[in-house]
């Protein structure tokens, strides 16, 4: 019997982040995606100045991410009047073999998960890499006008102490 | 050299080659399997792939997964075929405990 095993190649060695406030914010990348579920046409960050917009990283098959969703789908039903756009950022962790890639997994997930909000297909990681993601969940605030004020990652819960922290930059940002 | 011993140089090849700690060693058996560090979980829900330079995707799977389904509970095992070649890319999705995320992680892997 032999073994060998020889590199962890991707996705494993930075630093966790820590999700901190930037003062002033950085411009948010544009969004480029072209396949979207929960919405009649693709969605840009330009149309949506004058609103808040929390961005989730995740994909269907990652445990830290759907039970994360219960957090989102209340944000949603809590400020989505008041100005707050949730967006889904559904990025792939395999290749197209594992199913991931497939719009209509991805829309039975969105049924099974309650979600309403819009969904962009990241298939190719256009979005996940212009805004240097590296794990599953992440999360991105926006404000309204379009920069980024809040990162970070990671599951949590309805009610957990960074589901309220969320909940404050949510509010904070709404009221500016 | 017993088998455990081989697994624990595995680990530490990981390690000293990235400066990252190792999540998982395979392990040569048959079948093959996935052995993951103490603390790391296997997503289950995308079950790890070894890319065979063919291009051949074995997928390991366990009967044996945590009640909510999104781990694995007992280790991941696939049976290599005999005929193909012993090296490939290995990948698959760990959730190290208490990081409450999922990572990626591709290994170049021989055995």
């Amino acid at each position: 019997m032999g073994l060998l095993l020889a590199g962890v190649v991707a996705g494993t060695t930075a630093a966790l982040r820590s999700a901190v406030p930037s003062v002033g914010g950085t411009p948010a990348p544009e969004l480029t995606n072209t396949s979207w579920l929960n919405t009649h046409r693709p969605l840009r960050l330009s149309e949506l100045h004058g609103r808040v917009v929390l961005l989730n990283f995740w994909v269907f098959t990652c445990g830290n991410c759907t039970r994360t969703v219960p957090s989102l789908v209340a944000y949603d039903r809590l400020y989505r009047e008041r100005g707050l756009t949730i967006i889904g950022i559904h990025t792939p962790e395999f290749p197209p073999y594992a199913g991931e890639h497939d719009k209509g997994n991805l829309a039975r997930a969105l049924t099974r998960q309650g979600i309403a909000y819009p969904n962009a297909q990241d298939n190719d990681r256009r979005t996940w890499d212009a805004y240097g993601i590296r794990y599953w969940p992440s999360f991105i605030l926006i404000d309204k006008r379009g920069m980024i004020r809040y990162t970070g990652y990671g599951e949590f819960h309805l009610d957990d102490g960074d589901f309220r922290t969320w909940d404050q930059r949510i509010q904070q940002l709404l009221a500016e | 050299m017993t088998q455990f011993a081989m697994l624990v140089l595995a680990m530490l090849a990981v390690a000293a080659c990235h400066g990252s700690p190792p999540f998982v060693a395979l392990e040569a058996g048959p079948p093959l399997r996935l052995v993951a560090a103490p603390g790391v979980r296997i997503n289950a829900r995308l079950k790890p792939a070894l890319e065979l330079d063919d291009g051949t995707v074995l997928r390991f799977d366990s009967p044996r997964v945590t009640p909510d389904s999104a781990y694995f509970a007992a280790t991941p095992t696939v049976a290599a075929p005999p005929s193909r070649s012993r090296h490939g890319t290995l990948r698959l999705s760990v959730c190290p405990a208490g990081e409450r995320l999922c990572r990626l992680v591709v290994m170049a892997v021989a055995w």
